[in-house]
C-alpha cells in the first residue's frame, strides 16, 4: 500500500489499524500526504480516508478543540489532532505515527472505547446539586470565585489526560484525572450543596489518594489544565472535610445577595475571569 | 444484518445538543422517567459547546455609561437603578434583525422566556464571568442595542451544553451515544418512532416512542467554508423532508463575519463586542461606508456582505484577496486573556496570529441556518401554511424553524432559541406523555427499506466517492448559492446539485465492514447535504428580492409587497424537486410595523 518514495514535499503518516471483526491482530499501515502548510494532523487523516482508503476509521468533530472528539496518541503523546500541524510531528524522515489512546480498548482503528472513561465521570456525580431554593435572580458569585473554577471549566473530556495517567494503566478502579477534575469544580462551587459527600467519595484510595503525582495528565492536556493540581486541592480539602462544609453552609446562607463589594463605575464591575 | 432489536420508551428525542437535552430533561423533570436521547456523536461532542460569546437576555446587570454612544464603555447598573434594558427592547432588534421575517409572538415568547432560561442555566451550575457584585456579566453583541449577551468568557456554549447535559444524567436520561437516526416512522399522520443505526455495530433498529422530537442542529456543511463541525450535516431537516415534513425558509443561511481565514473556525463576535475593528488591505475601517452608527457591530448578514464588498472590489487582505483583518490590538493584552482567552488560543493554533499583536486573517463563513422544520411555538412540528400538526413530532433549535430568527439571526439568540424553544417542546411533549398518549403501533418492519438501502450503498461499484459529490456540491453552494446570488448561478447550482444527486447514486462506499463504518455514515451525510441543498437553492431562486442573509445582486430590494411571508419546501410526489408554498408571517401591526431596516 505504501509507496517507498519519501519526498519532502509528502509526508508519512502510519497509522495502527485494528478491526476486531477481521483483524487476528492491530497492525501499522503507511500511508503518503502532500504536505502542504497549514495541513494539520486530522487534514491528513482526511486526506487518507476520502482519497486512499475510506476504511480508515477515526472520530472528530468540530475540528477546533472544543468538541473532544479526536484525541489521539500521536509520536507517542496523547493531543487532539484537530489542533496539530501535520509539519510541526514529522521527524527528519518526515514520517508521524499516529495510534488511538493507549489503555483503552480499541474499536476500530484510531477510535477507543471511552467506557471506563464515562462510568469514572458519572461515579463522581458531575452535575451540581444546588441549594433546594432558588433566588429569583442569579446566586452571586465573586470573579475570583469564578476564577478558581478555570482550571475546571474548559475541561472538553477528550480523554487525553485518563489515558496518559500511568495509574489508570495499572488500577481500573482509579477515579482518573478526568473525573476527579469535574469533582474538584463541584466541590469549589459555592452554589454546590454536597462538598463533603463529594469529598468522601473522591477522598478515598480510589480518588485523590492513589495519584502518584506524575504529571501525565498535565503534559497531556490539550487545553492547558492542570488536574494534578486539582487533585492536591481536593486531597487537602478531604482532609478537613468537616469544616469545608461548614464553611459553604456559611457561604450560601448569602449567596442569594449582593457581595460586599460594589461595582466599580465605568470598571464594567471588574469582569474578572482568568486567575 | 438479523439481530434488529426494537427498543421502546416514552419520548425519543434525537439531538444531544442544547434543544434536544433541554427537551429531555424538562421530560424527565415532569415525571416521564423513559426518556432515550440519541446522538451520532456523544452528547458532549454536540456543536452547541462551540458556541462561544454568549446568551442574549435582558438582565440589566450591565449598561453603557451614558452619552458615550454605541460603543462606548460599559458600567454595571448600580442596585435600585431603573433597568438599563428591557424584553420589549431585545424584542424589537431581534425583529429588526430578522428583516420582519420572524414571528412576533414567537419572538416575544423567547425574549421573555430570555430571563428566566439563563438564571434556569445559572442556578443548574452554569459558570458564567461575574461583576464583582457577584450578578452574570454582559457584554455587547452586534444588532443588540443594550448589553445583554450573557456569557461564560468565550465558551459560553461550552458551559451551558456541559451544564444541561450533566443536569438531564442526574433526572435519569437514558443516552444512545453514536446512534445515527436513519428515518422517521410517520403512519396515518401520526409519529410512531425513528428507525436509527447503533454506529458501533452497524445495526439498525426500531426506536417507538409515544413522541420524537429532532433537535439535529445546522448544517453549514453543505459550504466550503464554514464554522460549523463535521458533524453538521443536515441530517434531521433531511430526514424529515424523506417523510413529507415541509422545510420552511430554507434560502436563508447566515454567513458569519469572522471565520479564520482558509479555516472557517469562528472568531467569536464577542471580538466586536467587546471592540475589535474590521481592516481591508489599505487598513481603513471600512464599516463606516456600510454602518455608520453601528460600524462592526451592525448585524451579521450587513456585516458579511460589506466584508465581500471590499473583497470583491479588491480591498481584501491575504495571497488571494479574499480575507480580511480583524484587530483587536487595542483591547490590550489584559482584556484578550480575561474576555477572549479561547479566540485566541484558536487564532494562534490555526493561523499563527496572536491577537495581542497581530492582525487576525478571517473571511465570513458559514454559520447558521435560519430556517428548518416548521414548528408552532411549542415545539410542534407543522405540516402546512394553517398549523395542521403532524401528531407525536416535535422539534427544536436549529433545526427548527419556529421562526424567530427570520432572515437573519442575532448573535447571542441562538443559545436562547435553542433553550427556549427546547425546554417548551420538552413541557409539551411532557404533557402528552402525561395526558395518557397512545404508543402506536407500527405495521411491518420499520428498518426493511433503510436495510436494503444500506446494503445497496455497500454492495454498488461506482469509481467516484461521495466525498468527491460531497466536495462539488459545496464549491457549487459556495459559488452560486452564498452571500450573493442571481437567478443566473441559481439555476446553475440547482442544475448541478441534480447530476450529483443522479452521480450519488453510483457513489461507493470503500469500508464493507459493519463496526464503526464512518464510510458509510459519511455517504448517507452527503446525501442529506445533496436533498436539503436544493431546497435552500429552490428557496432562493423563487424568493425574487433581499431580505436580510439572503441577498439577490438582480433583485436587491425588500419587497414587502410580495415576500413578506415564509417559503414553505415540500417534497414532491414524484421525487421531482420540491414543491414551493407560502406561510404568512405573524406580525404586530401596531407595535412593530416592518420599517426601513439601518443600522
Amino acid at each position: 500500500m505504501a509507496s517507498p518514495v519519501r519526498s519532502k514535499s509528502m509526508a508519512t503518516v502510519r497509522v495502527k489499524r485494528f478491526n476486531p471483526d477481521s483483524d487476528a491482530k492491530p497492525y501499522m499501515q503507511e500511508f503518503q500526504v502532500p504536505n502542504l502548510q497549514g495541513t494539520t494532523l486530522l487534514d491528513a487523516l482526511h486526506r487518507i480516508k476520502h482519497e486512499q482508503d475510506g476504511s480508515l476509521t477515526f472520530r472528530r468533530s468540530c475540528r477546533h478543540a472544543i468538541c473532544g472528539s479526536c484525541a489521539m496518541n500521536v509520536n507517542g503523546r496523547n493531543i487532539l489532532v484537530c489542533k496539530t500541524p501535520l509539519q510541526g510531528q514529522l521527524d527528519r524522515k518526515g514520517v508521524v505515527t499516529i495510534k488511538p489512546l493507549p489503555y483503552l480498548p480499541i474499536i476500530k482503528d484510531l477510535v477507543v472505547d471511552r467506557s471506563t472513561f464515562w462510568n469514572e465521570y458519572l461515579r463522581v456525580k458531575p452535575w451540581l446539586v444546588p441549594p433546594a431554593t432558588s433566588p429569583e435572580r442569579e446566586f452571586r458569585m465573586s470573579p475570583e470565585e469564578v476564577a478558581a473554577l478555570h482550571n475546571a471549566e474548559t475541561c472538553i473530556m477528550c480523554g487525553a489526560c485518563y489515558s496518559a495517567c500511568q495509574v489508570v494503566a495499572l488500577n481500573k478502579k482509579y477515579i482518573g484525572p478526568h473525573a476527579l477534575l469535574k469533582s474538584f469544580l463541584r466541590v469549589l462551587d459555592p452554589r454546590d450543596t454536597i462538598p463533603g459527600e463529594r469529598l468522601a467519595e473522591v477522598g478515598t484510595d480510589e480518588g485523590v489518594f492513589r495519584c502518584h503525582t506524575i504529571f501525565n495528565c498535565i503534559d497531556a492536556c490539550p487545553k492547558n489544565l492542570n488536574p494534578t493540581q486539582a487533585i492536591e486541592t481536593l486531597r487537602r480539602l478531604a482532609q478537613k472535610r468537616t469544616a469545608f462544609e461548614a464553611a459553604r453552609v456559611e457561604r450560601q446562607r448569602t449567596i442569594a445577595g449582593p457581595l460586599a463589594a460594589e461595582p466599580t463605575p465605568g470598571a464594567e464591575g471588574g469582569v474578572r475571569h482568568v486567575p | 444484518m438479523s439481530n434488529s432489536e426494537t427498543i421502546v420508551h416514552d419520548v425519543i428525542v434525537v439531538g444531544a445538543g442544547l434543544a434536544g437535552t433541554w427537551a429531555a430533561l424538562v421530560c424527565g423533570r415532569r415525571g416521564v422517567k423513559d426518556v432515550g436521547v440519541i446522538s451520532k456523536v456523544h452528547p458532549l461532542r454536540s456543536h452547541s459547546g462551540a458556541a462561544q460569546g454568549g446568551i442574549a437576555a435582558a438582565l440589566s446587570n450591565v449598561r453603557a455609561v451614558a452619552g458615550t454612544g454605541p460603543r462606548g464603555p460599559l458600567e454595571a447598573v448600580p442596585p435600585g437603578s431603573e433597568p438599563a434594558d428591557s424584553w420589549e427592547s431585545h424584542m424589537f432588534d431581534t425583529i429588526k434583525g430578522s428583516d420582519w421575517l420572524g414571528d412576533q409572538d414567537s419572538i416575544e415568547i423567547m425574549v421573555k422566556d430570555a430571563i428566566d432560561i439563563v438564571y434556569e442555566y445559572e442556578h443548574m451550575g452554569c459558570v458564567f464571568s461575574r461583576l464583582t457584585d457577584g450578578r452574570i456579566a454582559q457584554r455587547r453583541f452586534g444588532g443588540h442595542s443594550a448589553p445583554r449577551a450573557n456569557y461564560a468568557a468565550d465558551w459560553t456554549g461550552h458551559v451551558l451544553l456541559h451544564t444541561i447535559h450533566e443536569q438531564a444524567l442526574r433526572h435519569g436520561v437514558k443516552f444512545y451515544s453514536e446512534w445515527y437516526a436513519k428515518g422517521l416512522i410517520v403512519e396515518d399522520g401520526i409519529c410512531r418512532g425513528i428507525v436509527a443505526m447503533d454506529i458501533l455495530t452497524g445495526e439498525l433498529h426500531t426506536l417507538r416512542a409515544k413522541a420524537v422530537l429532532f433537535g439535529t442542529g445546522g448544517y453549514g456543511r453543505a459550504y466550503e467554508i464554514t464554522s460549523n463541525a463535521h458533524a453538521n450535516t443536515g441530517d434531521g431537516v433531511a430526514i424529515a423532508y424523506e417523510a413529507g415534513v415541509p422545510l420552511m425558509d430554507m434560502e436563508f443561511v447566515q454567513f458569519h463575519p469572522t471565520g479564520l481565514y482558509k479555516h472557517g473556525i469562528l472568531m467569536s463576535e464577542a471580538c466586536r463586542g467587546e471592540g475589535g475593528y474590521l481592516l481591508n488591505s489599505r487598513g481603513e475601517r471600512f464599516m463606516r461606508q456600510y454602518a455608520s452608527d453601528k460600524m462592526e457591530l451592525a448585524p451579521r448578514d450587513l456585516v458579511s456582505r460589506s466584508e465581500q464588498t471590499e473583497i470583491n472590489q479588491g480591498r481584501g487582505i491575504g495571497p488571494d484577496g479574499k480575507g480580511i483583518h480583524l484587530d483587536l490590538r487595542h483591547l490590550g493584552r489584559e482584556r484578550i486573556l480575561e474576555r477572549l482567552p479561547q479566540v485566541r488560543d484558536l487564532s494562534i493554533d490555526f493561523v499563527g496570529v496572536d491577537p495581542i499583536d497581530g492582525l487576525v486573517p478571517i473571511q465570513p463563513t458559514a454559520h447558521y441556518s435560519m430556517g428548518g422544520i416548521p414548528t408552532d411555538k411549542d415545539g410542534q412540528v407543522i405540516m402546512d401554511a394553517s398549523g395542521t400538526p403532524l401528531v407525536g413530532f416535535f422539534s427544536a433549535g436549529e433545526c427548527a424553524c419556529v421562526s424567530v430568527h427570520g432572515a437573519n439571526r442575532l448573535g447571542t439568540n441562538s443559545l436562547l432559541d435553542a433553550s427556549v424553544f427546547g425546554r417548551r417542546a420538552g413541557e409539551a411533549m411532557a404533557q402528552r406523555v402525561l395526558d395518557g398518549a397512545r404508543l402506536e403501533p407500527v405495521s411491518g418492519d420499520p428498518t426493511e427499506g433503510h436495510r436494503r438501502e444500506i446494503q445497496n450503498m455497500l454492495e454498488r461499484g461506482g469509481d467516484e466517492s461521495a466525498e468527491t459529490i460531497a466536495g462539488e456540491l459545496k464549491a457549487t453552494m459556495t459559488e452560486n448559492c452564498g452571500i450573493f446570488r442571481n437567478a443566473q448561478g441559481l439555476k446553475k447550482a440547482l442544475k448541478a446539485v441534480r447530476a450529483l444527486q443522479v452521480r450519488f447514486k453510483d457513489a461507493r462506499v470503500m469500508d464493507k465492514s459493519r463496526r464503526f463504518n464512518t464510510d458509510l455514515l459519511g455517504a448517507l451525510e452527503t446525501r442529506h447535504l445533496l436533498t436539503f441543498s436544493e431546497v435552500i437553492i429552490a428557496g432562493a431562486l423563487a424568493r425574487e428580492e433581499s431580505r436580510g442573509a439572503h441577498w439577490r445582486t438582480d433583485f436587491p430590494q425588500r419587497d414587502d409587497q410580495n415576500w413578506l411571508k415564509h417559503t414553505l419546501a415540500v417534497k414532491r410526489a414524484d421525487g421531482e424537486g420540491p414543491k414551493l408554498s407560502f406561510k404568512s408571517v405573524f406580525i404586530d401591526w401596531q407595535r412593530y410595523p416592518p420599517q426601513v431596516r439601518k443600522y
